[in-house]
């Protein structure tokens, strides 16, 4: 596998915001433009690693830019960042997709996306800027040892996900479980005062 | 409220990720109602899916996509936004439970045993996993048990303890086949749980198995 997190993420990640806001702000087809020939073929990448065919992983990714296009208003750079942002739209369309293959939608909308709502209930979020998550999700990773971070990142795609990375990466279950457990540990200790 | 019983990490991590079944999304769904600390996880993990996302190895677009796309730029949005589902207000009632329940189809409660009442949540998509409301009366001693598969369990009121803790509003129990549940209901008012079960009850003990094909949950 040859995935891996982008060197100079900082600018990147002010770019691609600052792309989404053009789009938002005059409906900059360039910034789309832009936007698409990073995105897109790694959208297609994530389709097709959670199991989509070619095709329909292509026109997930087509979907995915349209939702960009459509809902940039709604992307707010103070509370999540661009990547994070795209990453969520593309996690919700695969649940829309693998639940289309099961049964015969009553409807078109998207139940992913209000299923991933999060209601804030008696005790409000912390006013935490996206930014200082993004830095510190950076930081994180970028210090993890590279067998955790191969399970981070295989956690994203398969149904099953555990016993799967365990095949796929030739390793016991619990070493899966373990290797997550760690690197979610150090995740947490990195975010705990953001609570 | 204080919470103080989180799913594990592995769970918040799942969820984000977008690989739980409908039934574990809403019990974790649940406890996020009442947990800002682990909002802040997931929103955390959604940045670790946005940083492996944007690490991807690049596929190759079909050709003449991105053309295809901007012709479509102007077309009026279909708007996704507002939920197409009758406004069955099923779980209004029910206060902490995550809004996108309010959507579904209601049901009553059921009794199935003594003091013990049931209200299940029909899930429009197939899962392994059940989800149901459970209501117990104060000093209710739950049938000694252990499960074939896990259980996940967020109290909305009242509260419970076993041999794990203490349980109240907004905790969250995650419970497998190797946890003996010797539940009582320790708060002077009723306590209402969302439970997410896979695999079946197994009760313990002489009542228990005498009550075993009785009891369907």
């Amino acid at each position: 596998m040859q995935s891996e997190i982008p060197g100079d993420a900082t600018s990147d990640a002010a770019r691609w915001a600052g792309l989404i806001e053009a789009i938002t702000v005059r409906r900059d087809r360039e910034a789309f433009a832009a936007l698409f020939r990073y995105f897109a073929p790694r959208i297609k990448t994530f389709m097709q690693r959670s199991g989509a065919s070619e095709q329909s992983a292509d026109e997930l990714a087509q979907e995915a830019l349209l939702v960009v296009w459509s809902k940039a208003a709604l992307f707010d750079p103070a509370s999540v960042g661009a990547a994070a942002w795209i990453f969520t739209i593309a996690r919700n369309l695969r649940i829309d997709a693998l639940r289309r293959q099961k049964r015969t939608p009553t409807h078109d909308t998207s139940e992913a996306e209000l299923e991933f709502r999060l209601d804030e209930g008696p005790q409000p979020d912390a006013g935490v800027r996206a930014s200082q998550i993004e830095g510190r999700v950076r930081d994180a990773l970028s210090v993890l040892p590279d067998e955790q971070l191969r399970v981070i990142e295989l956690s994203f795609f398969q149904e099953r996900a555990h016993a799967e990375i365990a095949r796929t990466l030739d390793i016991p279950l619990g070493t899966v479980k373990s290797r997550l457990r760690l690197a979610m540990a150090r995740l947490r200790g990195l975010l705990d005062d953001f609570s | 409220m204080t919470v103080h019983h989180h799913p594990p990490d592995e769970l918040l991590a799942a969820f984000a990720a977008g690989v739980l079944d409908l039934g574990q999304h809403i019990a974790v769904a649940t406890h996020l109602v009442g947990c800002a600390t682990c909002r802040a996880a997931v929103r955390a993990i959604e940045h670790v899916g946005g940083a492996v996302l944007a690490g991807l190895p690049p596929s190759a677009m079909s050709d003449g996509a991105l053309e295809a796309l901007e012709r479509r730029l102007d077309e009026p949005v279909r708007v996704a936004d507002a939920p197409a589902r009758p406004r069955a207000r099923g779980f209004t009632d029910v206060p902490g439970l995550p809004s996108f329940l309010d959507g579904y189809p209601g049901s009553s409660w059921k009794w199935i045993a003594p003091k013990v009442h049931l209200r299940p949540i029909r899930l429009a998509e197939p899962s392994a996993t059940r989800v149901f409301l459970l209501k117990s009366s104060p000093g209710t001693k739950m049938i000694d048990h252990t499960h074939t598969g896990f259980e996940m369990t967020c109290v909305l009121s009242g509260s419970f303890v076993h041999a794990g803790g203490h349980f109240g509003p907004g905790d969250f129990d995650f419970g497998d086949g190797s946890v003996d549940h010797d539940v009582t209901i320790d708060s002077a008012e009723d306590c209402i749980c969302l439970v997410a079960m896979q695999g079946d009850l197994k009760l313990n003990g002489l009542i228990g198995r005498l009550l075993q094909p009785l009891i369907r949950m």
